[in-house]
């Protein structure tokens, strides 16, 4: 059995999704026109699968990771690539009013920030790791 | 011992455990922003407060509730590796 993606390549996958965007949103003069609306809504789309599918792989792996830092560099690899995806956005939404970039971006926003959490909490636990802690307080795994 | 390898501390085991199921809603939830993991991680947060409040802080008054709560969830991780749900 062929060993599965990990969670660098996971994220990788999505990027060409995010340069399709890119590429047809600055490849129509007239954002309003219908065939640029058309083109441009249906990237809005796959960026927004892409995000949710992307976010819950690294969710899987996340519950399995072996260390705090792994942990870490998972979610702000998943933050990077949604930063990737705001930059993007933000240059077009307002190009393209009418397509669901505006939410997209929001929704984005929303994911990154879940991220940010994520990877602040596995720090702080890994810092915390290292100043004492009384015995006794919590239960001890065998 | 029981057989999830615990043993009793100022938090039971059944508090860990609680705790565990509310953690892993909300920090490895598929969708991030779902109100069930908005609920879980309010319920988390909410219970360690709690639990601070009246098991611990009463005994360990120098320990903060910051390093506290970053050993709950770590301590949650692990239960959860060690007890896949």
């Amino acid at each position: 059995m062929k060993p599965s993606l990990n969670y660098e390549e996971l994220i990788e996958a999505g990027q060409p999704r995010l340069s399709a965007l890119q590429r047809v949103g600055s490849s129509f003069l007239d954002g309003s026109s219908s065939a640029a609306s058309a083109a441009f809504s249906r990237e809005v789309c796959f960026v927004e699968a892409s995000v949710r599918q992307t976010y819950e792989h690294i969710a899987r792996l996340a519950r399995r990771a072996d260390s705090l830092d792994e942990v870490a560099n998972m979610w702000r690899r998943m933050g990077a690539f949604c930063e990737s995806a705001l930059q993007i956005l933000a240059g077009l939404k307002d190009k393209y009013p009418d397509c669901g970039a505006a939410e997209l971006y929001d929704l984005v926003l929303d994911y990154k920030l879940a991220c940010d959490d994520r990877q602040n909490r596995a720090l702080e636990e890994k810092e915390c790791l290292t100043t004492d802690f009384p015995k006794g307080v919590l239960p001890e795994l065998s | 011992m029981p057989d999830d390898g615990l043993s009793e501390g100022c938090v039971t085991r059944a508090e860990l455990a609680e705790l565990a199921e509310l953690f892993d809603r909300f920090e490895f939830a598929l969708d991030p922003l779902s109100r069930d993991a908005e609920e879980a991680e309010a319920r988390f947060n909410s219970r360690v407060q709690f639990i601070f409040e009246e098991h611990i802080r009463p005994r360990r008054p120098q320990l903060s509730f910051v390093i506290f709560r970053a050993r709950v969830r770590n301590l949650c991780r692990v239960f959860l590796k060690k007890n896949p749900p």
